[in-house]
């Protein structure tokens, strides 16, 4: 990349920022359309992780929506010390940990002493998935939420204990197996 | 050698950021935003409400404590035309508060030409009998029940929880 690509690249991504401080502000004040601006910027990224981690469509779809319910609420919350992207994100995870909690079952499968089964697909999954996305939606729940934390959105298996109420040692398990279960799945599909 | 785990990482390197979902779910934000969000124009209506509540009493109370019986022929149509000046105000900012918001009942209007025409009546009365404190209270109680009428086909109580 030449100094005067490199040049414009900066002003671009300089650009968008500005463009999308401005937005925030404006929702942050009440401007509906500013707020479908910043929707349609991620609802991509908001439905992607809410999608993982519950590994379903209809739910994903239900916890999307909460979110950005919540996110307006909670607007005036986001000083800006952070990137948006990355408050949004933690958002995102809790408030779709907290929607899966309060569906029914949450408790038996998340510690079911029984050997945890294959996800079920309860509604049409997304379309256009990664055979990667595919597998982690097949994950059994407790493997699925512990693998996205942490290998996809980078959180610490102590952080994850703590948004999950598991030990940490737990969470390092469930990684491992989850590990195991995607690269044997993969193995399989590439054979 | 068994390459599966870096298969893995490779694909976790090359996960999308973003997937879109199969339909729109901004209508289904933008009621529940909408619902949620502090009403402004809601808010600005309470006061109104809550003032038609005070003043037209108020006026009474004045009336009782200047002696129960108005002058003759001078302060009593004064009263009146203040009580009437006052309500009519009240009910021209909610109507306007309220012209883009559907009524919950459809013969709300005929309710209020009848209270209208209630309130007509009892200041021909009172024209005629300036001094009858009873009418006076009929007036204010008609009055107020415009108003009432008028909050409760907008706002009533279910929507405000």
């Amino acid at each position: 990349m030449t100094v005067e690509q490199g040049n414009v690249v900066n002003a671009e991504a300089a650009f968008t920022q500005h463009q999308l401080q401005q937005q925030i502000e404006a929702a942050q004040q009440g401007d509906m359309v500013a707020y479908r601006q910043l929707y349609d910027r991620f609802v991509g990224k908001v439905y992607a992780l809410s999608y993982r981690l519950t590994g379903d469509a209809a739910m994903a779809e239900d916890a999307t929506q909460e979110v950005f319910v919540q996110v307006w609420q909670k607007l005036g919350n986001f000083s800006g010390k952070s990137q948006f992207a990355t408050w949004l994100h933690s958002v995102t995870a809790n408030i779709t940990i907290s929607y899966l909690r309060k569906q029914k079952g949450w408790l038996k499968r998340m510690f079911s002493m029984e050997p945890e089964t294959e996800q079920q697909l309860l509604a049409e999954p997304a379309t256009d998935l990664t055979q990667l996305d595919k597998c982690i939606v097949r994950l059994p729940e407790r493997a699925r939420l512990v693998f996205v934390l942490h290998a996809v959105e980078g959180y610490r298996h102590e952080e994850i204990g703590r948004m999950l109420n598991m030990a940490t040692g737990t969470s390092k398990a469930q990684y491992h197996r989850a590990r195991s279960l995607l690269e044997e799945w993969l193995g399989e599909g590439s054979e | 050698m068994n390459n599966q785990p870096d298969n893995l990482t490779q694909q976790l390197d090359k996960l999308p950021e973003d997937i879109k979902p199969s339909r729109d779910l901004w209508q289904g934000i933008e009621l529940a935003i909408t619902h949620d969000a502090p009403a402004q124009p809601a808010r600005s209506r309470w006061p109104l409400a809550a003032a038609a509540g005070l003043v037209l009493p108020a006026v009474l109370v004045w009336l009782f404590m200047s002696g129960g019986q108005p002058p003759v022929g001078s302060t009593n149509p004064t009263v009146v035309a203040q009580m009437s000046k006052q309500f009519e105000s009240q009910k021209a900012s909610l109507l306007v508060a309220y012209q883009d918001q559907n009524a919950v009942a459809d013969n709300w209007q005929g309710q209020l030409a009848e209270l209208e025409s209630a309130a007509d009546a009892i200041k021909a009365a009172l024209e005629n009998n300036p001094n009858n404190m009873a009418l006076l209270r009929m007036l204010q109680s008609v009055y107020q029940q415009q108003i009432d009428l008028i909050e409760r086909v907008h706002a009533p109580k279910w929507q405000q929880i």
